[in-house]
């Protein structure tokens, strides 16, 4: 049974579903990191993880459909991302200098 | 089991484990090194899709120009393990987790339930060219500098706001809450 199974078609196939359901995994991981964490660089490092998350099916429809488009959306991503970290770093820089703490439960003056 | 199919899994494996490492590692310097983990193997996974020139930016950009970034920031910050570094309430904790897995699970059910790309099979032949064809830079090349010239422009602008405005961020003297 487990030669079976290891020959069985879902997992010797690779198809764009494969792909998919492995980004979808990544960016609910990424979704529970900005949910749960309360360091603000790890908040950025699992919004990073999103983007990668959908970068992987832009490319995944790229290559089965067989059109560059995708990958021209992944380098708009990649973009949008990298200078979403230099700004976002920016910012907690300027908060750690203002508030000597990363902890995104000390700085809740935003809070109503 | 193939080739193909084995990296696929063993990137597949590497990339949730790099994953579940940022959210469930303490110390931010091992989630900083767990990311890594993931982008390069998301970099080879592009590989595994033939887009090799993005696996290149992929690897240049982010495991190399972004998570330095990263790290060089936390090594400002000099943080140890800290303390509170998940959110509090065990009640709202499992409301968090089990609102990501519906999502995750909508998603994954959607995904499973259709088989894409089955109504009209592509001939080997059509594939080969087509493989090829979006292999190639030079069709990337040509969409990214006729097709999408616009925003390639626009992105060229942002960048160029985000650079002014991450140094007029760093020189601020903390606008309202200024001393």
């Amino acid at each position: 049974m487990p030669n079976n199974l290891l020959d069985s078609a879902i997992l010797t196939e690779i198809t764009v579903n494969h792909y998919l359901i492995l980004s979808a995994a990544l960016f609910s991981i990424g979704m529970l990191g900005v949910l749960l964490r309360r360091n603000i660089i790890v908040l950025f490092m699992s919004i990073e993880l999103m983007l990668n998350a959908v970068n992987i099916s832009f490319v995944a429809f790229s290559h089965y459909l067989g059109k560059v488009d995708g990958q021209v959306m992944v380098f708009f991503v990649m973009t949008i991302a990298a200078a979403e970290a230099a700004v976002g770093l920016a910012l907690a820089v300027s908060i750690f200098k203002r508030f000597k703490e990363v902890n995104i439960r000390f700085f809740e003056h935003l809070k109503g | 089991m193939t080739a193909d199919a084995f990296l696929f899994w063993f990137l597949a494996f590497a990339s949730l484990a790099g994953a579940l490492g940022v959210v469930l590692i303490t110390n931010p310097i091992h989630c900083a090194l767990s990311l890594v983990m993931t982008m390069v193997s998301v970099a080879a996974l592009f590989v595994t899709l033939q887009a090799y020139f993005l696996a290149g930016v992929q690897l240049i950009v982010y495991a190399g120009a972004v998570m330095v970034l990263f790290v060089m920031v936390l090594m400002l910050f000099d943080l140890k393990n800290e303390i509170q570094a998940f959110s509090r309430g065990r009640a709202k904790g499992a409301f968090k987790i089990g609102a990501v897995g519906i999502l995750s699970g909508l998603i994954v059910g959607a995904v499973a339930r259709v088989t894409l790309f089955t109504d009209t099979p592509p001939s080997a032949s059509t594939m080969a060219q087509a493989s090829t064809s979006v292999g190639a830079i030079r069709p990337l090349a040509e969409s990214l500098f006729f097709d999408y010239v616009f925003g390639f422009e626009i992105l060229g602008v942002l960048l160029l706001v985000i650079a002014v405005g991450a140094v007029a961020l760093s020189r601020s003297k903390g606008g309202t809450h200024a001393k």
